[in-house]
């Protein structure tokens, strides 16, 4: 509960930030630049999913899309 | 119940079937691709083919390939697809090795392949908002997973905010294959909600913050894994039995800076995670991504991990254990750390599409090549290589 309160704490600091809109649209090139990692990267997801998930006791808080498998026990 | 076919290797023919299995495992995939890519693919469209490579200290391997396909159907409408099979190979049961696998015939290597697909549509809803439904399928000869996950997606503050809420259900049946070579079926149901919210701090600043809480009920043992039960001086084994019930919380913030003067970025990142079971872990991660030449990009990578111990954990089980208490034998349930070093070379192939308007398609394709090198304090290390391709056509 400590950590959802602290993430929903996160959350509401960070909607002033957005308010101010600090980053306009046209100042926004940098940001696609594929050495920031902005996109999918799939072998990250799969480093991630496979095998830490199945080496180590926790899992969770990377934002990939997977499922149950029985490596995962 | 159903009959189970096992793979066993033995003498000069592992060799030889390893090479079959790189290959086909290498050849199937990128013949789909070129399939996928006459039949279906138009302007605009993102495919990706990873093969992944993964050998430990406990002589497990894994090898993985992995096909994925976006296509554009609408203005507002993509598809997607997500194709990947496994070939695992499980050592005789004489090493030391988390791997689980059937008790029977233990004294010769275990094979097994998984195939897990992911479709999905995702659907634009005007210009600040995106929902997504996926349906997950994997199926192992002991083990299959279903799941369906929505996702929905919307943009604050002229896009300088994103928040995503997810949801997802899974439905497992955990098999065991017998001595007769039956298999014996297990339920657990899973339900994950997550939440991630994405905030632009400048121009080169990114800072991603998320939330996953993971709700599991049903078997969650795993049901190969025997512990040492000592009673009164006699020692024997018995099935590990872990609680039916789980809820799981991980919270994760990355901060992604871009370093324009020296062409390079550096992304931190640190999750920390508590469950039920009273397993607690710190994770800290630290990458450093930098151009070399124009379209070629050097990371390293560093990843610390720490975790305490679930509360049923213990090195010795007493007789005390045999009605009904909590006990395993899963060494990811101890107290340990870990590290994992690793670099990765990426080749941006958008230069050969400059000067050469029939090679277009490169412009957002890139090739990449992984080495990870994992070790923790239970003597355990590993080895992962992992090749990538994505292309856009």
């Amino acid at each position: 509960m400590k950590l959802l309160l602290s993430f929903v704490a996160v959350v509401i600091a960070l909607i002033p930030l957005g308010g101010c809109a600090v980053v306009k649209s046209y100042e926004r090139e940098k940001l696609a630049d594929p050495i920031l990692e902005r996109q999918t990267q799939f072998a990250k997801q799969t480093l991630e999913q496979k095998f830490f998930s199945t080496r180590e006791g926790s899992m969770g808080g990377a934002s990939g899309i997977g499922g149950g498998c029985g490596c995962a026990k | 119940m159903c009959k189970v076919t096992e793979a066993v290797s033995s003498g000069g023919k592992v060799q030889v079937r390893k090479h079959c299995k790189v290959i086909s495992a290498i050849l199937i995939p990128v013949m789909l691709v070129w399939a996928a890519v006459s039949a279906f693919a138009q302007g605009g469209d993102q495919m990706g083919l990873t093969t992944y490579y993964f050998s430990d200290s406990g002589e497990n391997s894994v090898i993985t390939t992995s096909f994925n396909l976006a296509k554009k159907l609408l203005a507002q409408t993509v598809f997607l697809i997500d194709i990947e099979l496994d070939q695992v190979t499980v050592p005789a049961v004489t090493a030391v090795t988390g791997a689980t696998r059937p008790q029977r015939r233990k004294n010769e290597p275990f094979e097994k392949s998984r195939g897990q697909v992911i479709v999905g549509v995702e659907q634009g809803l005007g210009l600040n908002t995106t929902f997504a439904g996926n349906f997950y399928r994997s199926q192992e000869i002991d083990y299959t997973s279903t799941s369906v996950i929505g996702t929905l997606s919307q943009d604050f503050f002229e896009k300088n905010t994103t928040v995503t809420v997810r949801g997802q259900y899974n439905a497992d049946d955990v098999g065991k294959i017998t001595d007769p070579g039956d298999i014996i079926s297990n339920k657990k149901k899973v339900f994950t909600g997550s939440l991630i919210v994405t905030q632009l701090l400048s121009p080169t600043t990114v800072l991603d913050v998320n939330y996953d809480i993971m709700h599991m009920k049903g078997f969650l043992s795993d049901p190969y894994r025997q512990v040492n039960v000592d009673s009164f001086g006699v020692k024997f084994s018995r099935d590990e039995l872990h609680p039916d019930y789980r809820i799981r919380h991980a919270g994760t913030a990355k901060i992604s800076q871009l370093i324009p003067s020296i062409k390079a970025a550096l992304i931190g990142s640190y999750r920390y995670y508590f469950d039920t079971w009273k397993v607690r872990s710190s994770t800290m991660e630290l990458k450093f991504n930098k151009y070399v030449v124009d379209d070629l990009i050097f990371s390293v990578d560093y990843r610390y991990y720490t975790q305490m111990a679930a509360y049923f954990r213990s090195d010795r089980y007493g007789v005390d254990y045999l009605n009904g208490g909590y006990k395993t034998a899963d060494y990811k349930l101890k107290s340990f750390n870990s590290n994992n070093f690793g670099f990765s070379l990426t080749w941006l192939m958008r230069g050969l599409a400059k000067n050469n308007p029939d090679l277009e398609f490169l412009q957002n394709s890139s090739v990449e090549v992984m080495y990870f090198r994992y070790f923790n304090d239970l003597d355990f290390s590993a080895d992962i290589l992992q090749a990538g391709l994505k292309f856009s056509i």
